[in-house]
């Protein structure tokens, strides 16, 4: 029976000297889906992905590739395009494609059809026959992306895609990642920064920090979740007179803006679980003039930022 | 498999297309000629002009001509005219003035004190060629014994001559019946430098290549597509199958300017003997009477090419496998300074080894060389023309395979770790860490 999950993560371990840059991660990617791996810096996502792509091994754990054990003939279904990349600066940027493509065991005829309709479907079919060097670096992105896609892999891993590219362009790979997935059930795992990103391809993601999963889940289920109570509200007058008004009954996390001119604020409160949000707003309102109210919604960055620093203070 | 294959065609076609290589390749056999022809037209230049004064102040060896007015030779034959060498003679010596002043290169000063202890004086503004020195010792020492025999001994100096005798050696191979073993170290030699510069520069365009794909991050993707291991053996490959290249295009293109200069040669009648015009020499039977050359008839060039293959094959594998780890240890050139010491001087000591081993290629020192693997390559080439069992040479390439196979696991580990770390050179125990690391 086909396993439900492209990747299935178990108690993964690697060290690197003194250093552990995995302890015992669990990850599990669903098939067809388009899945965040999102981490500062040194989190250990660049570890666990050449684990994936077969560069290097963990010391423990084990790593399910579509319900097997992952070995190095799965490795042909991966494609995996890495943050830090290159080209070969002596070659021509069709000749250099087309050196992957016959790497990845594609025919030559096959390969340069397929290569020819991504060209031309990242408009850049007109540098088939440039030299490399002569690529601006968006271009050369696009035919990085382009090596990674080709050969229409099962599981494409994508290292911060879109550093690099002008925002039409960046949108022009997110399409056509979106349009891999959807249209050839192509799963995805997606390691950003670009929280912009994440929001807008991932159903699910998994959030390492110092090697460990720290947080994972849907990525609409994590954002309701990370409410935690937490309401947006807009009124007049002064900040201090609301903070008085609203004494116990809510805390006053952070003052979102404020127009002096019409002394209109809006702030961001955390009211304790219980609280019946409309009652309160109700006696508020007998305080103070109260001009919009509605829940907190966060973004991923927010999610992000906040887990990794609790994470923080929880470690110090 | 096909992965490497595609890897080795990349290394080795992006190379063999620069114009660097294909005018580098046409380039060699003429820069060979140019040097040659230069350096053959420098010598003749320099030994045609020297002009040397004879100061015989006893009269022992020149006397006066009334016809020509001058001193000339008693004996014309102990001072026979060449084309690097003239003389002229005088009683007395020149003033230094007049001798600087004058077109005379050396001049040579000698009393009948000679007779006692066999000592001239000479003196020059420029250092003289020593081929010079040891001409005009020769002529005067004929003109002094001739002196002797006929003045001091009374004797007929021609029955003297005849009964003068001089013993030469001349060497001859049991096996190979020529006598030219030096001249055919030499074309070992010939074939050894060439090899030991293959080597080197391909080594470092290995080295260079590792470099390269580290630096632009290029191999992340590589080796996510096939193992470091493949990488590396298709990169030593390519670029060894380069170097073959070169070697078989030079072959190729040095049989063609040989072949053509030899029918050129003939046609234009320049084989043809001057004693006898109605002779016209082919070029095989023209170098045959050549004492110099003749033995270059009898080296079997089609083996120099195969074992010259085939070392070239075995000693760049051993060899290139150091140069990839090296690559693969740095993020820059500079850095592999380091790390190419020890490296090279295995190398560069089987090139000073070969040297050595021109006059004695058959001493211990060039039988022990053409057996260590480091060495093998280079020193082995030099005995194959002088004829070397082939058991010897099985061995000898045996020894050089195992090792470079050695070499590539050995290099295969440090690589494989390497390709993937940036920042700090690291040291050695870094890299033996490395070499026991299990990815």
């Amino acid at each position: 029976m086909q396993s439900s999950f492209a990747l299935n993560i178990q108690g993964v371990v690697k060290s690197f000297r003194d250093h552990q840059a995995l302890k015992d991660v669990d990850m599990k990617v669903r098939e067809g889906t388009v899945f965040g791996l999102l981490g500062p810096n040194g989190a250990g996502k660049t570890t666990l992905i050449r684990m994936l792509t077969g560069i290097t091994a963990p010391d423990k754990g084990q790593i399910e590739f579509y319900g097997s054990r992952l070995k190095r003939e799965h490795i042909a279904q991966i494609g995996y395009l890495p943050e830090e990349r290159g080209l070969y600066k002596g070659m021509r940027v069709g000749e250099q494609a087309l050196y992957f493509a016959r790497l990845r065991g594609l025919g030559k005829a096959d390969a340069e059809a397929r290569l020819r309709m991504w060209f031309e479907k990242l408009e850049v079919e007109g540098w088939w026959n440039r030299e490399v060097a002569d690529l601006s670096k968006g271009m050369a992105q696009k035919v990085q992306f382009i090596i990674s896609v080709m050969h229409e892999p099962r599981l494409l891993i994508l290292d911060e895609p879109f550093s690099g590219f002008d925002p039409i362009n960046a949108q022009r790979v997110r399409e056509a990642v979106l349009e891999l997935n959807r249209e050839k059930n192509m799963t995805v795992l997606l390691s950003t920064h670009d929280m912009g990103s994440v929001e807008e391809l991932c159903g699910e993601v998994a959030l390492l920090n110092r090697g460990e999963v720290v947080l994972s889940g849907d990525v609409q289920e994590m954002r309701n979740q990370a409410r935690d109570g937490r309401i947006v509200v807009g009124f007049r007058g002064t900040v201090m007179a609301f903070t008085v008004a609203i004494g116990a009954s809510a805390e006053l996390l952070e003052v979102r803006s404020s127009d002096s001119v019409g002394h209109t604020h809006e702030v961001l409160l955390r009211l304790p679980t219980d609280t019946d949000v409309a009652k309160w707003l109700h006696w508020i309102s007998g305080h103070v003039e109260i001009l919009s109210c509605s829940p907190w919604q966060p973004t991923m960055r927010d999610i992000f930022i906040e887990t990794v620093e609790n994470r923080e203070k929880e470690t110090a | 498999m096909s992965s490497l294959r595609h890897i080795i065609f990349r290394e080795w076609n992006t190379r063999v297309r620069r114009k660097a290589f294909i005018y580098g390749t046409l380039a060699i056999p003429l820069l060979l000629m140019a040097v040659m022809g230069v350096t053959a037209w420098l010598e003749q230049s320099q030994t045609q002009s020297s002009k040397v004064l004879v100061v015989d102040v006893a009269g022992m060896v020149s006397r006066w001509d009334n016809q020509l007015e001058a001193w000339i030779p008693i004996c014309p034959e102990c001072f026979p005219e060449r084309t690097s060498v003239s003389y002229r003679f005088a009683l007395e010596s020149m003033s230094d003035e007049a001798f600087l002043a004058s077109d005379i290169d050396i001049m040579v000063v000698f009393d009948d004190a000679i007779l006692q202890h066999h000592k001239a004086q000479y003196f020059f503004d420029k250092v003289p060629p020593i081929e010079l020195e040891s001409i005009v010792e020769n002529d005067l020492s004929s003109a002094i014994e001739r002196f002797k025999v006929q003045e001091m001994m009374a004797l007929d100096y021609e029955a003297y001559k005849r009964l003068k005798t001089d013993v030469s050696l001349t060497g001859r191979d049991i096996i190979t019946r020529d006598g030219h073993a030096l001249g055919r170290s030499i074309v070992g030699f010939f074939f050894s430098l060439f090899l030991f510069m293959q080597i080197l520069i391909y080594g470092m365009h290995v080295m260079r290549g590792v470099i390269e794909e580290k630096a632009n991050r290029i191999v992340e993707v590589v080796i996510s597509i096939v193992q470091p291991s493949q990488l590396m053996a298709g990169k030593v490959i390519g670029i060894g199958l380069v170097g073959l290249t070169q070697f078989a295009l030079l072959t190729i293109l040095t049989i063609v300017l040989v072949q053509g200069g030899a029918a050129l040669m003939e046609s234009m009648g320049w084989l043809t003997p001057s004693a006898d015009a109605s002779i016209s020499l082919d070029f095989k039977s023209w170098m045959a009477g050549q004492s110099a050359w003749s033995f270059l008839l009898d080296v079997n060039w089609g083996l120099m090419l195969f074992c010259t293959a085939l070392f070239y094959a075995g000693g760049f594998a051993l060899y290139a496998a150091s140069f990839a780890a090296i690559g693969a240890a740095v993020d820059q050139e500079s850095d592999a300074q380091y790390f190419l010491l020890p490296v090279m001087i295995p190398l560069l000591a089987s090139y000073i080894l070969a040297i050595l081993a021109i006059e004695n290629p058959e001493g211990t020192l060039a039988v022990v060389g053409s057996f260590v693997p480091f060495t093998a390559p280079v020193m082995m080439l030099i005995r194959i023309p002088l004829g070397v069992p082939w058991w010897e040479v099985a061995l000898s390439l045996g020894g050089v395979f195992f090792t470079a196979w050695l070499m590539l696991r050995i290099a295969g580990r440090v690589y494989r770790v390497g390709i993937l770390m940036h920042g700090k050179r690291p040291n050695w125990r870094e890299l033996y860490r490395w070499m026991t690391y299990h990815s």
